[in-house]
Order: structure tokens, then C-alpha cells, then sequence
């Protein structure tokens, strides 16, 4: 009598009632709305992309490049000539800049990103396994923890890593440093969030149906966290971006002829009252990157976070539009 | 006998706002809490979501209004709204009176001079409802400190022990200085209704008060709240979803549909001559732990419609098997159902839906589905599992440096059964009982197990290879209590399905047909394949988890509470569908639950776990028709049953305490600390009890049936036996003397 190949009825009428009522909103669908009603949100990212556009175009609109030396504008102000004057040696600042925002946010992505990635599969990999496993590379994490990253930044570029420093440049250098010290607080936060999602039925589905440790990784544990990943990679960004302005600040991050925001603002620091726009115009430009991404991420935190109220009020108004339309109908 | 719940407008010719206004001139004059025209609306993703739309009703003094409903009915908004404790986002219109006061419209301040006072509520997870790091008695002190700024110390610390010990909690004075991390669930949730009704309230309202507990305990608690109710003549709003939890409690029910009360009347009128279809199903997809029953649960089809459109029609309509187009013509009101009732229900045709209607025939059960095992006796069949001796038992340990070993916890202590070809068995027992850690001891299966584990022809014993172990996991597959958590959000259905089978080494193109094969045996729309899991109802989630536990054509299915997570409407469907696969394809089933009535519905043979141990077995017709086992008796006594009547005049016994730790787990028989039989035996035959273990063995009859216990037959101690029948004839006392709280009346 029974009849497996019968359409539950049940199915039926609710496939007509969610397609009909529209009630499935994409997942991704919602986080992009989210974070389009945080206003301040949208403006971070559009400072943001600016700046990246600005970067990488910015050069064409002046004929000066960071090396070249005007003689005849040797720390000079702004004028038509040098949009944003010169420094004392005569270089272009407008030119330097470009540069300098080039390479501070190649290096926040860069490291922002590598080093979350590598966040995820160590934090991941650690939680799946526990026991030992999770004890040696917990240890690892906490020896990498106590390394006086100051010191090896400062060894790395300048006395001892002399080798390194002919072959690789010095913002390559950095950024490779940046990484090695980068990751472990992330990597941290993500094996306890890996380890909630460990308790989580559909892991034990998938080790009961005998699925290797390894899929389970990756295609389980490292999608769920998504959304943490997200928001580790922006806060990275901005870390990176701020680490390498202090190194550069005091000495030991990007070595001239390599320009970047932390060398120029370093550089100035001693002349703010003689050639205040070398000062004030990099330390702007690092202040709306910093700035920009922190709004965002503010938005992005909204988007992503289920429980936030980021759905609004029912208003009055809309409350009564449709008391409006009801009697309408 | 029953407090007028008046519901609809008494004058529906009037404009709505004008009755809003006159409404409390129109209440009952000595009614506590009158609503009126309560309405809610939320703002989502999809738009203004109206959750509550139009409640009315009236409580009077000592009296208790049971709210009843599938999730997203409204219950739970419409007390939040009374308390005032809606996010701001909320939007909340109509009057809310509390003796004469109106509450709606009040800012938060003003509304703390009434909560916690006059109107107090029980929330549903006792476990996050106590700050952790204050203690008990602090509190309590505290509620009464802020409304009785003038009492002094001593006065508000004897209240406090008076209050612990009217909810029953042993030695008050002690355990006021007790933690919230001290107690057990369902002692935190007693300290919750002596905090609530700290300050004598004229309205306590409790929120699903005992579905997070055990049903043992969901006993306790019930009589708890009884006596607190009798304790403060305060009248009681009951939310639940459980039609078993009202029956015996509530004096009226409001049936809660979309938002809107769509039955309303006494408590012997909804239950025993239902006039709306909704409550119908309600009703018919209750399995009873009572009486065998041999018809399939009435499923009610589809899902309640979203709130973000106002409905045209009856909103039950599209699930409704008596809808006609008149239905669909304008949405009904609570209309009485006679001449001088007050029973109403908002349904055009509930002059035709009178006692004498079936359930099964309005809402087309389907039959009761016939395994082709059902005729062969049981010894004939083929053993799918088999346990022997299963033992797990972890060692506690304390100190930072020098680990020292203080016990041992005996989570399952020589636990033997077996399970046949199309049978189902099922495992009952509290939580803590040791039901969970023999499935996870089955499902882990590697020769280092205590104990022997047979499943099919294979051994643990022999499971060193990884190809023994996969052999067995086609053997044997899990469907998880909880189906949101067992679906990987992130993926489609068709990747869920599909993980199994990749697993097995299934080919692409096979794989796909399987698929489609999977979704229509489980009765799932072949081309949803491509959707996410929180695009489906949780019925239908839980269908994804069988028809993936299904993929790899297991011969045994290990189902942990299946059906807990789910609203019973749901609930039928899932239980109809599961007893239908097995007859069709021959599975066994392992369940464990703690809900006996669904139990007593789907298996054949039922297993009693009490701290690691089974105490009684048999089939489960005998078992719960024939308990024999004092606990046994026990657990089916405190199952609440949807039949007030019977619920008012039957026996029950209330188990004292909760489960013991295992640590200090009695040396004779596990049970002997709450047994109501070795209470009231004579010291000499205790002592049997206190030093021998009791061993599993056949009742006298041949019939299939074991249990461990000494004295079968002794009788009951009185002071755990409760019966509720007197007690609407006692008047409410405010302030009775300490008594002792569960005493029998």
C-alpha cells in the first residue's frame, strides 16, 4: 500500500510556499545587504579602494618618479610643479607616496591573508586531532609567542641577513618576517572555535560515515569558521600595515631606495617643523588606509554576526503601509 | 470551574481602536491580567513579520491559562510583550492590564516596579537563567530587596529559606549559600520559581518551565509549580508545546495558530470535543504512552505561513483537509462554538466538527505499514547487533601535577542485548542513565572495548583493519538528535547525500541516481537537491539525516532522539516515516529516547537504563502495559498524558532527587537512594537491597520480560505518590506555613 514513490504533499506545498513568498534569502545575499545599511561601512571600503586605485594609477599623473632628483625644487611645498612638494633631497613627494601606499598595502594583503590562511589549516589541524598532536604544535605556537619579534625583524633586515638582503627586497624581507610572527593569535582563536564546531553533530556524522581526517578539515571545519576568517584577514590587514610603518618608523622594516609610509613618515619626523608636508601628507595617507579598513570590518562584523540587529526597527511608518495595504486588500 | 477567558471582541461592530480603549472597562472586573488586542511585529530580512496579531484574554486569580502551539505561533512573543521584555526593535500595540493598570506603553523603569512583584516569569533553560557567580540566596535576597527596599536582613534571609523550602529543596538554610553550578538542572529551575515568586505575584508566567528537563524531573517541577501556585493564589500562564505538560494543569487552554488564538475554552472542552482542525491534528499526533496504540500519528502537512503578508484567508487553511473555498474567504473570528459557552474556535465549520469526529479520518493517517518480518517469530530472525558485557567505565582524577584517582564512573556497566532482522529497540532512561554512551560505544568499535560488539557477522574483536571498520559502517549508520547541528550548514543537500557514497567509492553518475533515489524515499522533492539545509523545515532537515544515514543501504540505523527536536505536528511525520522505511526495507532500528510514548508508538522491544545498567527489558507491550521494575514504574507515571481527566485522578509517583552521581552510586542496588519501594519495606529486607545487586532475570510468566529487582511487588511509599484530584476544592492560602511541599494532599 505504501507507496515510496509518492511526493509528500508536505514538500509540495511548502516548495509552492517558498518560492511563491520569496522567504529564501541567500546567505550571502543578506550579509551583502547587512553591510550595506552600516553607512560608515561603505564608506570604508570605498576610502579603501580609492587608496588601492590611487596606488596603482597615481603615477601616471606625474612625470616625477621616487628616484629622480629635481634640482631646482630641493625641499620645496606644494606648488603646480610638485603636487605635494618636495623632500630634501629633491624628490617628488606626490611620487613617493604612490609608492609608499603601493607597498604598505601589498604588504598588509599579502601578509594579512598568507598569514590567516596559515591560521586556519594550523588552528584546524590542531583541533581535529587533539591529544598529542595538539600538544607539540600548541607548544610550537606558544614558542613562536615568546620570540621577541622586534629583534629578529631587526636582524633579519639589516646586519644579519646580509645574504638574504642582496638577493630578496627588503619589503619581500619583511613581509616574510611579518608572516613567520603573524599568525599565532589567530591560530590560536580559530583551534577553539574549531573545537566547538568539533562537538557539532554533522563532524561526528562525517567521522561515522569514515571520512578522512583530512576532508573533514578542510571541507568541514574551514568553511564553517568563514565568517571568522573574514574579520581576521581585514584586523590582519590593518596589523600588518601598522607593524610595518613602525618598523619602518624606527629603522629596521623597508631600507631606502624602497619607499613606503613607515619610511616616509620616519624620515620626517625630525623635520616637521622645517618641511611639515613630508610629515603630515604620508601620516594622512596611513591614516585613512588604517582608518578605512577599521570601518570596515566594524560593518563586516555586523554582516556576519547572526544575532546582530542589523535587521532595523519595525518603523511605525512601514507598520502602518502595510495596515494600509491590508485594507486595501 | 473554569475563569472566563474571554477571547475576540465581545462587540465586533465597533472600530478596532475604540474597542482597544474600552476593553478594560469590559474585562471581568476581578480578572488579574486582561489582554487585549495584543499585537507584535518584528522587522526581518524579508520585511515586517507581524507575530502576534490580536490576543485577548482574561486571567482571574488562581487560575491557570495554558497557551498551546507549534514554534513561531506566537506563544512565546505574547509573554514577552506582557513582560515588557521585547527588544526595542519590537513594535507593540493593544492593552495589557494588570489589575486595572494598563502595562503597554510603559517605559522600562516603570515596568520594574511590576516585574518580579506582581508579575513574574519562569523562563525555559534553567541552566543560563541564574547568574553563576552569586549565590543562590543572594539571589533570592535580591528580588525581594528591590521591592521591599524596608525588610530587614534577618527577615529577607527567613523568606529566602522559606521560599527554597517550599520548592523543595533539602536542607534551605544550608544550600542558600550554595552556587548555581551546585544544583542540577531541575533544582535550578525549582530555585527559578522560588526567585519568582519570591514577592506573592498575582501573575506568574512560565515559559516551556520543564521541556529542557527529564521527565522524572518535569514531574517534580510540575507539582512544584503546583504548590507555588497554591502557596500564592497567583494566577498562571502556562506556554507549551506539550498537550501532555496542560492536561493536568491548566484550568483553560488557548490553542495559538500564526499568531492567533484560534481555539479558546475550557480544558475538558479542547480535549475533548476540539472544534478546529488545528487542534484536531494537535491532539492526534500525540502518541500515547498509555495504550497500545496500532494506527499511524496524524502528521499535519506543510508548515505555518510566514507572517509577513496578512493572510486573506483562514491561515490553517493550506494545511487544513476540511478547507473549502469558503475558507480561503476572509480570515474567521473566535466565534463561540454554542449557545451560553465559552468555549470559541475560529473555524467556519466547527459546528460540524463535533466528540464523535476521527482524527484519523479527518486528517487521512495513512495505514499502519506491514513488515514482511512481522509474521516470522522473533528467534527466527537474523541477529543484526548483538552487546555482551559492554562496559565503559572512566576514571576521575584530581590534582594539577600528581594525577590521583578518586572513582571510577560507571557510564555503562555490563550492558547485554541483541537486536533482530525489522525490529525496533529502544533504550529509555534519564540523562545520566548511560543511553547515550552505549550508542557511542557501538558506533566507536575497536578491539580495545571492554566487552564484545557484534554487528552483522562482524566482531570488534577481529576490527584492527580499516576495511572491517568499513565494512561495518555500511552494516550500520546514525540519524543525530539535533538535525540543524547535523547538517554541515555549508552544504547543498546533494553534497550531504552525496559524502557517504563518495565515501564508499561510488561512482559519479551512480551517485546522482542514488540521490534522487534517497529523496523520494524519504519523501523529499527530488530537485531540492540543490538547496541548503536552513532552506528546509526541520521535519524536513531531519528527513536530509535519514535519507543520508540510509545511503549506504545500512542493515541496522541507530536513531539518538530522533524526533525530540521537533514540534509534534512534525514529529508524526517523522515517527510515520520511519516506521514505514523499516517495514519496506527490513531495517532495524536502535532508538534511544526519553519520551516513552514515542517509544511505546514506534518499537517492539524497550530496554530500562538506570546509572549504566539495564533494569528492565522485554517487549515493550509487556514492559509498559506490566512494569515491574519500581523505576520503570516511575518513569511511565511521570509521563504527562493529553487526557485531563485521567491526568487529574491518576496515581503518580514523584521520584525524590535526582539522578545520584555516579560516583556515589549505591553498593547494592543502583536505585535503592529514590526507590519508593525500598521505602516503605521493613528494615530488614533493605538491607538486601543495600548490599546485593540485584541481577537481570525473567518475570515469572514466559513471556519476554527481565528485570532486576528484589521486591517486585512491594508496595509504593506513600509520600511519593501524588494524586491532583482535590485540588481545585482547596482555597488558595497566601501564606500557609512552612510545609512540607510535595506531601500528598
Amino acid at each position: 500500500m505504501t507507496n515510496l514513490n509518492a511526493v509528500d504533499p508536505a514538500a509540495v506545498a511548502q516548495d509552492a510556499h517558498l518560492e511563491s513568498a520569496d522567504v529564501v534569502i541567500g546567505k550571502n545575499t543578506i550579509i551583502f545587504r547587512r553591510f550595506l545599511r552600516n553607512r560608515t561601512a561603505v564608506a570604508g571600503l570605498a576610502i579603501f579602494v580609492a587608496l588601492t586605485v590611487f596606488s596603482f594609477i597615481g603615477g601616471f599623473f606625474t612625470p616625477w618618479d621616487k628616484e629622480t632628483i629635481d634640482p631646482f625644487n630641493i625641499g620645496m611645498p606644494p606648488s603646480a610643479d610638485h603636487y605635494l612638494g618636495t623632500s630634501q633631497a629633491g624628490i617628488d613627494l606626490y611620487a613617493m607616496t604612490v609608492e609608499g601606499t603601493r607597498i604598505s598595502i601589498l604588504i598588509g594583503l599579502v601578509v594579512g591573508l598568507v598569514s590567516v590562511l596559515i591560521a586556519a589549516v594550523y588552528g584546524c589541524t590542531m583541533a581535529y586531532f587533539g591529544g598529542k598532536v595538539d600538544k607539540v604544535m600548541l607548544f610550537i605556537l606558544e614558542a613562536l609567542i615568546m620570540m621577541p619579534a622586534l629583534l629578529v625583524v631587526a636582524v633579519a633586515t639589516s646586519g644579519g641577513g646580509a645574504g638574504l638582503k642582496r638577493d630578496v627586497p627588503s619589503w619581500l624581507l619583511l613581509i616574510i618576517v611579518l608572516l613567520v610572527f603573524s599568525w599565532m593569535g589567530t591560530a590560536r582563536l580559530i583551534r577553539s572555535m574549531s573545537m566547538s564546531l568539533m562537538q557539532r553533530d554533522f563532524v561526528k556524522a562525517a567521522q561515522y560515515m569514515g571520512v578522512p581526517p583530512r576532508r573533514i578539515v578542510w571541507r568541514h571545519l574551514v568553511p564553517n569558521i568563514g565568517s571568522l576568517l573574514i574579520l581576521d584577514i581585514t584586523r590582519g590587514v590593518t596589523a600588518a600595515i601598522l607593524a610595518e610603518v613602525a618598523f619602518s618608523f624606527i629603522g629596521i622594516g623597508i631600507k631606502v631606495p624602497d619607499v613606503s609610509l613607515g619610511v616616509l613618515i620616519g624620515g620626517a619626523t625630525s623635520q616637521v617643523q622645517t618641511f611639515p608636508w613630508m610629515f603630515w601628507v604620508p601620516l594622512t595617507v596611513m591614516f585613512l588606509l588604517t582608518g578605512s579598513l577599521a570601518m570596515m570590518n566594524d560593518g563586516l562584523r555586523d554582516a556576519f554576526d547572526p544575532s546582530s540587529s542589523s535587521t532595523g526597527k519595525a518603523k511605525k511608518a512601514k507598520a502602518r503601509k502595510t495596515s494600509a495595504e491590508k485594507k486595501a486588500a | 470551574m473554569s475563569s472566563k477567558t474571554t477571547t475576540g471582541a465581545t462587540e465586533p461592530a465597533r472600530a478596532g481602536v475604540e474597542r482597544l480603549h474600552a476593553a478594560g472597562l469590559h474585562a471581568p472586573a476581578d480578572a488579574v491580567l486582561s489582554v487585549r488586542g495584543l499585537n507584535v511585529r518584528f522587522n526581518s530580512e524579508n520585511g515586517v513579520v507581524h507575530a502576534v496579531r490580536g490576543v485577548d484574554f482574561d486571567l482571574l486569580p488562581g487560575k491557570t491559562l495554558g497557551i498551546v502551539g507549534e514554534s513561531g505561533s506566537g506563544k512565546s512573543v505574547t509573554s514577552l510583550a506582557i513582560m515588557g521584555l521585547l527588544p526595542p526593535t519590537a513594535q507593540v500595540s493593544g492593552s495589557v492590564r494588570l489589575k486595572g493598570r494598563e502595562l503597554l506603553g510603559l517605559s522600562d523603569k516603570d515596568m520594574c516596579a511590576f516585574r518580579g512583584n506582581d508579575l513574574a516569569m519562569v523562563f525555559q533553560d534553567p541552566l543560563s537563567s541564574l547568574t553563576p557567580v552569586f549565590t543562590v540566596g543572594t539571589q533570592i535576597i535580591e528580588a525581594l530587596t528591590i521591592h521591599h527596599p524596608a525588610m530587614s536582613r534577618k527577615a529577607k534571609e527567613a523568606r529566602a529559606v522559606e521560599l527554597l523550602a517550599m520548592v523543595g529543596i533539602p536542607s534551605p538554610r544550608e544550600r542558600l549559600k550554595a552556587f548555581p553550578h551546585e544544583f542540577s538542572g531541575g533544582m535550578r529551575q525549582r530555585v527559578m520559581i522560588a526567585i519568582a515568586i519570591a514577592n506573592n505575584p498575582r501573575v506568574l508566567i512560565a515559559d516551556e518551565p520543564t521541556t529542557a528537563l527529564d521527565v522524572t524531573i518535569q514531574a517534580q517541577v510540575l507539582e512544584v509549580l503546583h504548590t507555588a501556585q497554591e502557596e500564592t493564589g497567583a494566577a498562571v500562564v502556562m506556554i507549551t508545546h506539550d498537550l501532555g505538560v496542560v492536561a493536568g494543569m491548566a484550568d483553560d487552554i488557548m490553542v495559538m495558530y500564526a499568531g492567533k488564538p484560534v481555539e479558546t475554552g475550557a480544558v475538558d472542552d479542547i480535549y475533548y470535543s476540539p472544534r478546529m482542525p488545528y487542534t484536531l491534528g494537535l491532539l492526534g499526533a500525540v502518541p500515547r504512552v498509555d495504550v497500545t496504540e496500532k494506527t499511524s500519528l496524524v502528521p499535519i502537512e506543510g508548515m505555518p505561513p510566514n507572517l509577513l503578508t496578512p493572510p486573506t484567508g483562514c491561515s490553517f487553511a493550506p494545511r487544513c483537509p476540511l478547507a473549502s473555498d469558503a475558507c480561503l474567504d476572509g480570515e474567521p473570528d473566535l466565534e463561540p462554538v454554542g449557545a451560553g459557552t465559552l468555549h470559541r474556535a475560529a473555524c467556519i465549520k466547527s459546528g460540524s466538527l463535533g466528540g464523535s469526529v476521527d482524527v484519523h479520518d479527518v486528517f487521512a493517517a495513512p495505514p499502519v505499514p506491514v513488515s514482511r518480518f512481522d509474521t516470522v517469530p522473533r528467534e527466527e530472525r537474523r541477529t543484526v547487533l548483538q552487546l555482551k558485557e559492554v562496559r565503559k567505565h572512566f576514571s576521575l582524577t584530581r590534582g594539577a601535577l600528581i594525577k590521583r584517582k578518586i572513582g571510577t564512573v560507571k557510564a555503562v556497566d555490563g550492558v547485554s542485548f541483541d537486536i533482530r532482522e525489522g525490529e525496533c529497540f529502544s533504550i529509555v532512561g534519564e540523562s545520566g542513565s548511560g543511553k547515550t554512551t552505549t550508542l557511542l560505544e557501538i558506533m566507536e568499535f575497536h578491539p580495545g572495548q571492554d566487552g564484545e560488539v557484534v554487528i552483522g557477522s562482524l566482531s570488534n574483536k577481529q576490527a584492527a583493519d580499516a576495511k572491517t571498520k568499513a565494512g561495518m559502517r555500511r552494516e550500520l549508520q546514525m540519524v543525530f538528535q539535533d538535525p540543524t547541528g547535523a547538517l554541515d550548514p555549508r552544504f547543498t543537500v546533494y553534497e550531504v547525500l552525496a559524502e557517504p557514497l563518495e565515501n564508499a567509492g561510488m561512482g559519479r553518475e551512480a551517485i546522482r541516481k542514488r540521490i534522487m533515489e534517497l529523496m523520494k524515499l524519504v519523501g523529499l522533492q527530488p530537485d531540492h537537491v540543490n538547496r541548503f539545509p536552513n532552506q528546509f523545515s526541520g521535519g524536513q532537515r531531519q528527513r536530509i539525516g535519514i535519507a543520508r544515514a540510509l545511503a549506504v543501504n545500512p542493515k541496522l540505523v541507530v536513531l539518538d532522539e530522533p524526533v525530540s527536536a521537533l514540534d509534534v505536528s512534525v514529529q508524526a511525520g517523522v515517527i510515520n516515516l520511519l516506521d514505514h522505511l523499516r517495514a519496506d526495507l527490513g531495517l532495524s532500528y536502535l532508538l534511544v529516547a526519553h519520551d516513552l510514548s514515542v517509544v511505546r508508538h514506534i518499537s517492539n522491544r524497550v530496554a530500562v537504563m538506570y546509572l549504566g545498567k539495564i533494569v528492565e527489558i522485554g517487549a515493550v507491550d509487556r514492559v509498559f502495559d506490566n512494569p515491574r521494575h519500581p523505576y520503570t514504574r516511575a518513569l511511565l507515571s511521570a509521563i504527562p498524558v493529553p487526557d485531563p481527566q485521567l491526568e487529574r485522578t491518576r496515581e503518580r509517583i514523584i521520584l525524590q532527587g535526582d539522578l545520584p552521581s555516579p560516583l556515589q552510586a549505591p553498593k547494592g542496588c543502583n536505585f535503592a537512594t529514590r526507590c519508593p519501594v525500598f521505602a516503605a519495606l521493613p528494615p530488614a529486607k533493605q538491607e538486601k537491597c543495600l548490599t546485593l545487586e540485584p541481577p537481570l532475570e525473567a518475570a515469572a510468566s514466559t513471556a519476554d520480560q527481565r528485570f532486576a529487582c528484589f521486591f517486585p511487588d512491594g508496595e509504593l511509599d506513600e509520600d511519593m505518590l501524588v494524586v491532583h484530584e482535590t485540588r481545585s476544592t482547596i482555597p488558595p492560602e497566601i501564606s500557609r506555613p512552612q510545609a512540607p511541599p510535595l506531601a500528598p494532599q
